[in-house]
């Protein structure tokens, strides 16, 4: 086909074994990642570490039980307050009466999750020298949460703070909730073990999974990913270095290999500890138990044992079935326990045909869903206003129906 | 009993379609050619999970229900007259098999360090595929699309044995119980048809073990990785490290784990049709060029997407066919695209009532916090854009090119979906963006060590002018093979 082409024999001849990699140095490059990860990581402590490198004043942590919700409506919930905006200025403030000193604590990290992504939040203080004066200084929305700030570098956080306060105006979707705030020295210790936590924060599995994982806690400041890569590059750049100081270039394309290959094994490490932390959990939750265990003991536990209840109502042969649920997952997740009945359900809003597209014979599965009304009197159904319809109730449990059309 | 069904039911694509791989081999081929076994075992897989489900479809055409027996059995003759027919021509190409398992834990002749290396990378893959076997056979279906679109499908061809037509709202009200309905009713049938198959063999529905099959194709596709390297002359333990890369980016795994969408199986597909495009490029066999059009037709079969995927392997198809013109006629062709997007984005042409207008706003930001701070990928697109860089010089020699091309032409269908289509939301999300790279990763992989083991040959021969003791095969080294 191709004068280019090896004949045979050429092929047969081919050595099974590849040309030796001697020299083969890999105690060097590991050296020089492990250096160049202590250069970035020192590089990266000097930009961050707000104030002193170690610090003697140890953290502050305040509770909801010291935070005070000046404006909107609260409610205390599992070591959190729920908050809504009481007025239609859509403002909420927490504030906090506690003084401390602001040398000691340059970064202040409120725990809050829920908070729009477009709002405008604000850290508010007052300080001893200007009681009068409010200070404020913006916090950035990650992920729905707040991050961390410094407000040292603001020439007003000085002397003693006299007090704290959140501020968010936004248009609330749903409530926000706050569990606290820290006042923090944040010295190299500090820094580095937040870091390291946020990296090996247990990401279990969740909706999203199956679109993008974070590595470790949603919010984190560094990146392992940029890291390793800025200190391969930098290891690359010594061995480049003592190759041609050397005269060993040579070896240099061993050298970035084994960079790499490392910096990606120190990747897989987390990845490989969070994939064991998640099998331990999935075998508490799913192992010794039959599939039919497995299902209740899932997430939509609840939803598959109503599901299976409704089937056992169902003719043996597949027949029409309309799933209703507000939610989308219940919706979707309900037609998929049905199946292989001739489901239909909308995956993507909650609106069911009209009532004259379906017929008697056909059923109907209801599943934690408003406006729907039974008159069971009359064996009239109906929904989101339309005509009713002749319906049978077959099944009626806490959150969901079944009906037949008459 | 259950267990010995349902390892049967695996077991028999992967048998299949390791027979098929080397019944198709010409038999001059060796068993111990480099990499050689690893890729028909972990083709092999792919090839035969799908030919098990166009039987299956072939059934349903027909008019025959499903069963274990109506599946299993024709499979089972083919499968041995496929082994009879490698065997007659070859009888030692049935050693094939042995050997590839005898290769991988028996490493080649290397150093201590790298021996030590080899062995822990084994191992760790090992356990990797062990903690996904347990995620994978514990959970019951987990993702959104997954019980929203692809195993309702499997649920219903399972219960009622045979492939009953799905179709879109209008049509299923229309049809007044004919047809079934799910979010996605125009999507191919053959990952559905596997989790139906697997279901058949254990002999229930069990919606976590009907998704072994995707266990599988990660292991295939990571063997098939390993030999399609090594038979593009990267050496054993680079070779096995690009599959290592391959079976440890986190969303591959997640893929495993949380099985149920068709994006791995998507990978998996274009990655072997790509790596047996290269091998053709590389040796000119008609084998690897009829292996490299099936895999390029099940790729179309596994999802839409799996269309365009088939098509950017035609510019590196181009500039192996047409050395001296292919390389100007790829680039033009990239360059004519690149104006048709740029000029479709700058007007707003009508032709057929249709607007063609494209509203170029890519996500830049989101796209790179996905690709280079998010946990999905590791260190993937910064070691294929370093490979790259590293390699510039050899990316368009004749033996880097086919890979460059497909590469390329890959890396522009996702720029055009993330910067033109209305995808850019999802990119912004974080939601698909992530699954269409997946489709590209494993390519990205193969990219990234051929051009970086084309850097290293020719940066070592340049630094040692000597005649080497082993000389670097002449493919790897930028001159035609054979000059």
């Amino acid at each position: 086909m191709n004068s280019a082409a090896p004949s045979e024999s050429t092929l047969a001849s081919e050595p099974l074994t590849p040309a030796p990699l001697n020299p083969f140095p890999v105690r060097l490059p590991l050296l020089l990642l492990a250096v160049a990860l202590l250069i970035c990581i020192a590089g990266y402590v000097a930009l961050t570490v707000p104030a002193g490198w170690f610090p003697s004043a140890t953290p502050k942590v305040w509770s909801i039980r010291e935070l005070t919700v000046t404006r909107g409506r609260a409610v205390s919930a599992n070591d959190a307050l729920l908050i809504r905006p009481s007025d239609a200025s859509n403002t909420i403030i927490v504030s906090l009466a506690a003084p401390f000193r602001s040398a000691s604590y340059p970064v202040i990290a409120w725990a809050a999750h829920n908070i729009p992504e477009d709002a405008e939040v604000r850290l508010l203080w007052s300080n001893d020298y200007a009681p009068a004066k409010v200070n404020a200084m913006p916090i950035p929305v990650v992920s729905g949460r707040l991050r961390g700030i410094s407000p040292a570098s603001d020439p007003n956080w000085i002397g003693n703070i006299t007090g704290i306060a959140l501020a968010i105006h936004a248009t609330f979707p749903q409530p926000i909730s706050v569990s606290g705030v820290r006042a923090r020295p944040m010295g190299v210790l500090e820094v580095l073990a937040d870091r390291f936590k946020e990296w090996f924060t247990f990401e279990g599995w969740r909706g999203t999974s199956i679109n993008t994982l974070s590595g470790g806690a949603d919010l984190q400041e560094l990146r392992r990913p940029v890291l390793l890569a800025a200190a391969v590059l930098l290891a690359a750049l010594m061995g480049s270095a003592w190759a041609f100081r050397t005269g060993r270039t040579r070896a240099l394309p061993v050298i970035v290999g084994v960079l790499f290959f490392a910096a990606w094994c120190i990747a897989d490490v987390q990845w490989m500890w969070n994939l064991t932390r998640q099998a331990e959990a999935s075998i508490a939750q799913f192992a010794g138990k039959d599939a039919h265990q497995r299902r209740l003991a899932a997430e939509d536990g609840p939803l598959f044992a109503f599901i299976e209840h409704a089937r056992s109502k169902l003719p043996a042969t597949p027949v029409r079935v309309f799933m209703m649920a507000d939610a989308d997952y219940f919706r979707g997740r309900g037609a998929y326990h049905l199946y292989p009945h001739n489901v239909y359900f909308d995956p993507y809003r909650n609106i069911l045909p009209p009532p004259e597209r379906m017929h008697g014979g056909d059923y109907i599965v209801v599943y934690q869903r408003h406006g729907v009304q039974y008159d069971a009197g009359e064996k009239r159904l109906r929904w989101d206003g339309n005509p009713p319809l002749k319906a049978e109730l077959l099944l009626a449990e806490a959150g969901g129906a079944l009906f037949r059309i008459l | 009993m259950e267990i010995i069904r349902l390892v049967l039911g695996l077991a028999l694509p992967w048998i299949l379609g390791v027979a098929l791989m080397i019944a198709v081999r010409p038999p001059e081929r060796s068993s111990g050619l480099p990499g050689e076994g690893a890729w028909i075992i972990g083709a092999g897989y792919l090839a035969g999970a799908f030919l098990l489900t166009l039987w299956m479809r072939a059934l349903s055409l027909a008019g025959i229900p499903f069963g274990v027996a109506a599946i299993a059995l024709p499979l089972v003759v083919m499968t041995a007259v496929l082994a009879a027919f490698a065997w007659r021509a070859a009888p030692a190409s049935g050693l094939a098999v042995g050997g590839a398992l005898r290769a991988l834990t028996t490493p080649p002749v290397m150093q201590r360090i790298a021996r030590i290396a080899w062995w822990a990378i084994i191992g760790w893959l090992a356990l990797r595929f062990i903690l996904l076997g347990i995620e994978l056979g514990l959970r019951p279906l987990y993702p959104w699309d997954a019980w929203i679109q692809w195993a309702t499908k499997a649920r219903v061809w399972y219960e009622l044995r045979t492939i009953a037509p799905f179709a879109r709202a209008e049509a299923w009200f229309a049809a007044d119980g004919a047809l079934y309905f799910d979010a996605s009713p125009e999507y191919p049938p053959t990952m559905p048809l596997l989790q139906a198959w697997t279901a058949l063999a254990l002999g229930r529905w069990d919606d976590a073990l009907m998704n072994w099959p995707w266990w599988q194709i990660a292991v295939g596709l990571t063997l098939a990785i390993y030999g399609g390297l090594r038979s593009l002359g990267v050496a054993a333990l680079p070779a096995l490290a690009g599959a290592f890369f391959v079976a440890s980016l986190p969303l591959a795994n997640a893929h495993v784990a949380l099985a149920g969408y068709a994006d791995l199986p998507m990978a998996a597909y274009y990655s072997v049709a790509a790596l047996a495009v290269l091998r053709w490029t590389r040796y000119r066999r008609w084998h690897d060029a009829t292996t490299a059009a099936f895999f390029a037709v099940a790729c179309s079969q596994i999802k839409n997407p799996g269309i365009i995927w088939t098509l950017t392997l035609l510019p590196g198809i181009a500039v192996a066919w047409w050395p001296r013109r292919g390389l100007r006629v790829a680039g033009v062709s990239f360059a004519a695209a690149a104006l048709l997007l740029a000029f479709l984005a700058q007007t707003h042409p009508v032709l057929l009532n249709y607007r063609l207008h494209l509203d170029f706003d890519p996500q830049w930001a989101a796209l790179g916090r996905s690709y280079f701070l998010l946990g999905n990928w590791h260190l993937l697109w910064y070691g294929a854009i370093a490979a790259a860089v590293l390699a510039y010089r050899q990316l368009l020699s004749p033996p880097l090119a086919p890979v460059t091309m497909i590469a390329a032409a890959g890396a522009l269908f996702l720029f055009f979906v993330f910067g033109f289509t209305n995808a850019r939301q999802w990119v912004a999300d974080q939601t698909t963006v992530n699954r269409a790279s997946l489709h590209f990763a494993p390519l990205a992989v193969i990219f990234m060590m051929l051009a970086f083991d084309a850097f290293s040959r020719r940066w070592q021969a340049a630094a040692d002018p000597a005649p080497a003791v082993h000389p670097a095969p002449a493919a790897a080294t930028g001159a035609p093979i054979g000059a």
